[in-house]
């Protein structure tokens, strides 16, 4: 009776409160969930394998000293170890989900992803000092509050209105998600043969997003996070301006991480805003969404340690996005096209570099408890910079500090320019049970750049390199 | 620029909130979850998981609709049929089985002449719980050709719900045994 009493005063409430919207006040509520999925993988990648560097020409890249120090010097036609093509690849979060309902009608709560992916690749500090690759992370973390007059407001580690959580056309429901699915979890990072261009890599800064209610078939949202970073903490490890402090507009190293560091959250993007506009519905029994959206940010500067000057190396992230997706009788179609100042992984790009264009199109099949499906990506950046930053030539009054790069095709430094990635994906799934898929997937992907070596552990110039992943496995969301 | 994003802020909440009926609250499953996209893999998408703290509204919904599930009863069908039939010895007057009410007409047993019952009972919502029926019973006594109001023991409308639960009990183990 206690109940009913408390729900009737509720609904009093609500009726003075708002007066279209009268519910009952709710209970916060706990609930766990999440997923998790295993998979085998068969995996073809050109420059698999490890050659000393020597003789030959090669070289290590950067921050991947010893990755090939068990190799003794290139010998003529030998000392190659392949990686091997086959290995299983396993990943699951647990979800935290607060809901609850005041006496007004606000809805609020949070959500808490946990990750157990913090390290893609293991990283021996020191004997008896080192992370493993399956140490806890977290993936979102936001708290929100909604309201069916004003819509919703979420404060947190979270995808953003053009990331990720109102894009049209970015069909990924089969398989694992084909070219934007699981495949990375089985590619090396060489040659950045990777695919993570996808709305979701946008990232989940710490933003602060509004999304509207839906009006006529149109919602809309937008976010704003002061830089690239999650978490608490500053993130700084002395007083000193560096990269990894969230905060830092200038620091020195700024122009190599225009494109983010892998792991750390070490990103020169700053001031980041997004902007979408969605409408959905429904047209002679076709179901429709149509999304255009605008991600923006500026970037910190970089810093000279010799005089101190600040050098605006980078162009703002300036990214316009349009989608749109169609769905009747269990088929989708989708087209996604982006353009605008961004390199790939949603990179700063230098001033003077070129704009990206990106064009997605898919498409998938449902019918009972299978779905097929496919989907294709094709992107131009800029590749090796044109250009390159130059202390000596801040300090001497260039505002950008970037210096024409004249290496010769092939070698170290050379700016070819146009860098092509291509890909796509193939692939389907079965439905067991609710929640649980059997998956297999075929996708490649490649990035070329004539005359530019992107592979220089490997001897001679690697202008072209590909990725094809098969994968076949099992998933469960609970 | 930051101007006009400012008044975009500011300007199309205000926007939205003119929707009014057309307008209504985005479900969290209806955004897009890139780490991935495993949410639509959800049996039940946003509402997924497995309550550990609170109250599961949302169980309680499917099981009192899987339960009472009765088309146009926006109580429990179960509490509904066992008061019908507990109070059917009565005339009927009325029964709304939206506002979950019935009440009856006075009834003058068979052996007491001289009194007469009334009674009105309440279903109280889609559970299937103690609490969800409320059972008030009339007595009028004859005295001097006049029908004079009389109190009614406490227990007898306990003694009613007991019977109506009782009721609901046989017809819910039965449904169950099918």
């Amino acid at each position: 009776m206690r109940k009913i009493l408390l729900g009737t005063t509720a609904v009093v409430g609500a009726a003075l409160l708002a007066p279209s919207f009268a519910a009952a006040q709710e209970a916060p509520t706990v609930r766990i969930g999440g997923f998790f999925r295993a998979y085998y993988g068969y995996t073809q990648q050109t420059g698999r394998n490890s050659t000393a560097p020597g003789a030959t020409g090669s070289t290590l890249p950067t921050g991947v000293a010893g990755a090939t120090g068990n190799l003794p010097p290139d010998a003529p036609g030998g000392n190659q170890a392949r990686l091997s093509k086959n290995d299983f690849s396993t990943d699951g979060e647990v979800h935290v989900f607060v809901n609850g309902k005041t006496a007004n009608g606000l809805s609020y709560g949070a959500v808490i992803e946990m990750a157990f992916n913090q390290q893609e690749g293991r990283n021996i500090v020191q004997q008896r000092s080192s992370t493993g690759k399956t140490t806890a992370s977290i993936d979102e973390w936001y708290a929100f509050v909604a309201s069916p007059t004003w819509g919703q407001v979420r404060f947190g580690d979270e995808d953003g209105p053009v990331g990720g959580l109102m894009n049209s056309g970015v069909i990924t429901n089969f398989g694992t998600g084909g070219v934007y699915g699981d495949r990375e979890s089985f590619v090396t990072r060489q040659a950045n043969d990777r695919t993570t261009t996808s709305p979701g890599s946008l990232g989940d800064a710490t933003k602060i997003i509004y999304l509207s209610p839906q009006f006529f078939g149109f919602d809309f949202g937008a976010s704003f996070a002061f830089n690239y970073n999650e978490g608490e903490d500053t993130g700084c490890s002395t007083n000193q301006s560096s990269g990894y402090c969230d905060s830092s507009y200038a620091f020195t190293g700024a122009s190599g991480v225009g494109i983010a560091a892998a792991g750390p959250n070490f990103s020169a993007r700053r001031n980041e805003y997004q902007g979408a506009a969605r409408w959905r519905g429904s047209l002679a029994g076709v179901g429709l969404s149509v999304t255009g959206g605008y991600v923006g940010a500026g970037a910190a500067r970089e810093l000279t340690p010799v005089a101190g000057t600040q050098a605006r190396v980078f162009n703002n992230l300036n990214v316009y996005q349009v989608g749109a997706q169609a769905t009747a009788y269990g088929l989708t179609v989708g087209a996604q096209y982006e353009h605008g100042d961004s390199n790939f992984f949603w990179g700063n790009t230098f001033r003077g570099d070129r704009p990206m264009d990106q064009f997605f199109a898919g498409a998938s099949y449902t019918a009972g408890p299978f779905t097929f499906g496919g989907n294709y990506v094709m992107q131009t950046v800029e590749g090796a910079s044109r250009s390159a930053f130059s202390g000596p030539a801040a300090d001497a009054g260039s505002k950008s500090g970037l210096v024409a790069s004249t290496a010769a095709p092939g070698s170290a430094g050379f700016g070819a320019g146009l860098m092509r990635r291509l890909g796509y994906g193939i692939g389907g799934n079965y439905r067991i049970a609710p929640g649980m898929d059997i998956v297999a997937e075929y996708s490649s992907y490649t990035v070329a750049e004539r005359g530019r070596d992107l592979n220089p552990s490997n001897p001679g110039t690697q202008d072209k390199a590909t990725a094809k992943v098969f994968i076949l496995g099992t998933r469960i969301a609970f | 620029m930051k101007p006009l994003l400012a008044a975009v802020a500011i300007a199309l909440p205000l926007l939205a909130a003119c929707g009014d009926s057309n307008q209504r609250l985005v479900n969290n499953d209806e955004y897009g979850d890139y780490r991935g996209g495993r949410a639509r893999n959800r049996p039940q998408g946003a509402n997924a998981g497995l309550v550990v703290f609170g109250v599961d509204k949302d169980r309680e919904a499917r099981e009192a609709a899987a339960a009472g599930g009765a088309a146009g009863l926006s109580v429990n069908a179960y509490l509904w049929r066992a008061t019908l039939d507990t109070l059917s010895f009565m005339p009927l007057a009325s029964a709304d089985p939206f506002g979950g009410t019935i009440i009856t007409d006075w009834y003058t047993p068979a052996g007491a002449t001289n009194e007469r019952f009334r009674a009105q009972a309440y279903v109280l919502g889609r559970q299937l719980r103690s609490d969800g029926v409320k059972v008030q019973l009339f007595r009028q006594t004859l005295e001097r050709g006049q029908w004079v109001d009389s109190p009614v023991s406490a227990s007898t409308n306990a003694d009613m719900e007991d019977k109506v639960l009782a009721r609901a009990r046989e017809l819910r183990s039965q449904s169950a045994s099918r």
